[in-house]
């Protein structure tokens, strides 16, 4: 199959980039470009069933892309009162006041799966297919080594690799442009960068958000109510907060962020997220209520020095997958929404020019924007809460009073994975041994196993794992005496076990049917021999209301 | 060969359901797919057109959600679809959405309508039975095998513990068909973007004078099934051990008599 454009991953980056162009061809702007040669994949079985976020969002974007979005989109309420609240694990102290970064005077809070669900409607109805259930499996490359493609996921392989009678071999879409909006952690994305050796000045760092959808037996906690959380249960060393989100109808949105940069390898935030939901101000408001959704997935937390080049020959990265998410405000939709129309642009004027050379301006397009200009104000934001949450909050004061500064202009940070120390490090050894379990009553708290269950997560059981382990000696030797297989840990979905063979030796186990494509594993294992591909195309969590 | 297939979205397998305040229905907030059954009946016709030629249309009653499974069928390879279409379409009981369906296709000819055996939801398995009434023609339930002989067609059913009967029945008919019995193909990417330009034909479900007031069947209250697990641990000598459980048996009227 042949197009002008492919998009990877029909998120609101995604869908934006999409709606943005044909817009352009609407208006006649796009010179030859036609809708029917713009193609979008998406792994999930339905547009919108692979979003998970808070949410809330800035409109900012999309009043650019869609003025009347608010009379349209799905938005669950504006934003009504505010609080930011220090736990610790009896007590919540409010802040006297909102610190004015984290005020959402004039937003919306919304359920993204249903907003992008919208989304995909709209860009649907312009004529472009949007290919659900299909992955995008491989980057394709010519002989200059200039990105030319995409290759899509086999289907209808065993367990072993071998294909069974409905096979269906993946296709390859030679594409003048392929632009990859996967998210946080992209698969093709890793290609790019390992391939191309693409990096920002800092490595990426990431934080798991573990979100859980409740419905509450009377309005306590009105639509359009926004707290955020500090402190307990996370770790005062490590960077992480919680969120609860009144929607309509008595629900609530509730999560915890953990940051995937600990140094404990037992660190578990499934289990954190547990622990939070028992604090008496979280206990109070879920009294009598029921849980009704589950999911897990990562959030880019680097900034603006953690962004790579993000526009090359023949190709060009958006959204989360390029890195914008202002880590301050844990807001990621419109920067999507934003870098998305930008990436549109940027390819109708090289088309135009027929010169895809002039891709390369996006970077700079970007920067140049109301988005580059965000993410540059909070550009050593994150990398302040190295040392945990106080010195964080003073680096934090200290940078908003200098324009994002703070003690200077570049603040240098780690990959996560190396921050983890090995059990013999670790100050208290025994501590770290334990498994710190949370009581799971099953009424406020849940084990993996029954809250996978309410992400609707489903694969084919028949096909090849897709997390490939590179050497599984380590996860038995190495792994077992110097980190406990974090694995077991820090996976939300229990997706890795470690099971004792007949001769007395721990193995891996994967259990890969439960995966909600969190990314977690692909970041946090210590020696980065764990690689997340995308499973058979429809396979994953079915999210709705998240 | 011209065949019509009866494609019901219901709630995803594993969708976590809750019901409604009122306990008439499940809070429709899960996602949808396929009644598995009616996927294989799909898959049956595709393979009986590609084996014999002929014309694949499917039909769903439902929601404006349900047209999804119609897409997904298109792009499999169906060659039409129509879409009896409105709100509330998702309580309808097997006597009207078979009623809907005769009354969405009047005038058309099918040799063969295939319907899934029972719906993954409700699983009433009467819908295909009924159609067959309404349309006056012969039916034959739980079929594993079709194949075309002259006037009419062979089809092999199954029975209980591991009989099969074979039959020889004339067209038009309708079959239900059993899960199981091919191997479900993917849609492909060159069947995706081309089922965007085959005919969706849609069908006001209320002009049709399809509703709820069609229904025979009334759902008094639905409930969550209560739990009923008792376990009794019986310990002691492998005496004592025996008789408590004879008499445990004894109680519940298992076992011979006096
Ligand atoms: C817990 C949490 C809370 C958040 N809270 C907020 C908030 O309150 N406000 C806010 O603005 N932002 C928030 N964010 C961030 C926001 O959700 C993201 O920034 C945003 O979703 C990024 O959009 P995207 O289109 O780049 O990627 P995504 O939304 O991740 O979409 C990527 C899509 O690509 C698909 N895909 C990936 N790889 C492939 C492949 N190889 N082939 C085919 N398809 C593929 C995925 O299935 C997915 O549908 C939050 C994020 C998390 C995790």
């Amino acid at each position: 199959m042949e197009a002008d454009v492919v998009i990877v991953g029909a998120g609101p980056a995604g869908l934006a980039c999409a709606l943005r162009l044909c817009q352009l061809i609407d208006s006649g702007q796009a010179g030859a470009l036609s809708k029917d040669n713009i193609l979008v994949l998406e792994k999930a079985r339905e547009v919108g069933a692979h979003m998970l976020s808070g949410a809330v969002l800035d409109p900012r974007a999309l009043a650019e892309l869609l003025p009347d979005f608010a009379a349209e989109a799905p938005l669950q309420a504006t934003v009504g009162r505010e609080g930011v609240f220090l736990l610790s694990s009896h007590f919540a102290l409010p802040f006297p006041f909102i610190p004015p970064p984290l005020k959402n005077h004039g937003n919306f809070v919304v359920s993204l799966n249903q907003l992008v669900r919208w989304l995909g409607e709209k860009v649907e109805a312009q004529g472009v297919t949007v290919f659900t259930s299909v992955a995008g499996r491989d980057l394709l490359f010519d002989e200059s080594g200039r990105v030319n493609g995409i290759r899509t996921d086999d289907k209808g392989l065993d367990r072993t690799g071998q294909p069974k009678s409905n096979f269906e071999p993946g296709s390859d879409i030679r594409s003048k442009i392929v632009i990859l909006a996967e998210g946080p952690r992209g698969s093709l994305t890793r290609q790019l960068h390992g391939k191309l050796a693409l990096q920002g000045r800092n490595p990426q760092v990431f934080g798991l958000g573990v979100k859980e959808l409740w419905q509450l037996p009377d309005n306590r906690f009105p639509a359009g109510q926004v707290f955020h959380t500090m402190g307990w249960p996370i770790p005062p060393d490590l960077y992480g907060g919680g969120w609860l989100y009144g929607l309509p109808q008595n629900r609530l949105s509730l999560g915890l962020v953990t940051g995937l940069e600990y140094t404990d390898p037992s660190t578990d935030p499934h289990t954190l997220f547990q622990a939070f939901k028992t604090h008496p101000m979280l206990r109070r408001i879920l009294q009598g209520g029921e849980m009704l959704r589950y999911g897990a997935k990562v959030v880019p937390l680097g900034g603006w020095y953690a962004i790579p080049p993000n526009a090359g020959a023949g190709w060009l990265v958006i959204g989360d997958s390029g890195g914008y998410l202002n880590p301050q405000r844990l807001k990621g939709i419109h920067l999507a929404i934003k870098s998305g129309m930008l990436a549109a642009e940027t390819v109708v004027q090289s088309m135009n020019r027929g010169d895809l050379t002039q891709l390369e301006s996006f970077d700079q397009r970007m920067r140049e924007s109301w988005a580059g200009e965000e993410l540059r104000r909070v550009r050593n934001f994150h990398q302040g809460f190295e040392h945990g949450l106080w010195p964080g909050l003073a680096h934090a004061g200290l940078q908003t009073m200098t324009g994002g500064r703070g003690l200077r202009e570049f603040y240098p940070a780690t990959a996560g994975h190396t921050r983890m120390q090995r059990l013999d490090q670790l100050p208290n050894r025994n501590e770290a041994l334990e498994r710190r379990e949370v009581i799971t009553d099953r009424v406020l708290t849940f084990n993996k196993l029954d809250d996978v269950y309410y992400s609707g997560t489903r694969h084919e059981e028949d096909q090849p794992p897709h997390l490939l382990v590179a050497d599984t000696d380590i996860c038995s030797g190495r792994c077992v005496r110097e980190y406990g297989n974090p694995c077991q840990h820090f996976c939300p979905a229990q997706v890795y076990e470690m099971a004792v063979d007949e001769q007395g030796i721990k193995r891996l186990k994967l259990n890969p049917s439960n995966c909600v494509h969190c990314k977690t594993c692909d970041i946090m294992d210590p020696y980065q021999i764990i690689t997340w591909v995308p499973p058979e195309g429809g396979g994953g969590p079915s999210y709705d209301g998240m | 060969m011209k065949l019509l297939v009866c494609l019901k979205q219901v709630p995803a397998k594993d969708a976590p359901l809750k019901l409604n305040s009122a306990g008439s229905w499940i809070v429709e907030d899960v996602s949808y797919e396929v009644s598995e059954p009616d996927a294989y009946a799909l898959e049956e016709a595709l393979r009986q057109k590609e084996a014999h030629g002929g014309e694949v249309t499917v039909i769903t009653v439902g929601p404006q959600r349900a047209a999804q499974v119609l897409r997904e069928a298109l792009a499999k390879g169906a060659d039409k679809a129509i879409h009896v279409e409105g709100d509330g379409t998702q309580l309808l009981d097997s006597f009207a959405t078979a009623e809907a369906i005769t009354r969405a296709i009047p005038g058309q000819h099918f040799d063969l309508i295939l319907t899934g055996l029972q719906s993954d939801d409700s699983g009433a398995a009467q819908v295909g039975v009924i159609l067959a009434e309404l349309m006056g023609i012969p039916h034959a339930t739980i079929i594993m095998q079709i194949e075309p002989v002259p006037g009419g067609v062979r089809v092999k059913r199954e029975l209980e513990g591991g009989a099969f009967q074979y039959l020889e029945m004339p067209t038009p008919a309708v079959l239900t068909i059993q899960s199981g019995i091919n191997k479900l193909r993917y849609a492909t990417l060159m069947g995706i973007k081309q089922a965007k330009s085959k005919p969706l034909s849609k069908i006001n479900a209320e002009t049709d004078g399809i509703s709820v007031e069609l229904n025979r069947l009334v759902i008094e209250r639905l409930y969550v099934p209560g739990a009923q697990k008792k376990t009794e641990r019986i310990t002691g000598t492998a005496k004592d051990a025996a008789a408590r459980i004879a008499s445990v048996l004894k109680a519940q009227g298992i076992g011979a008599g006096e």
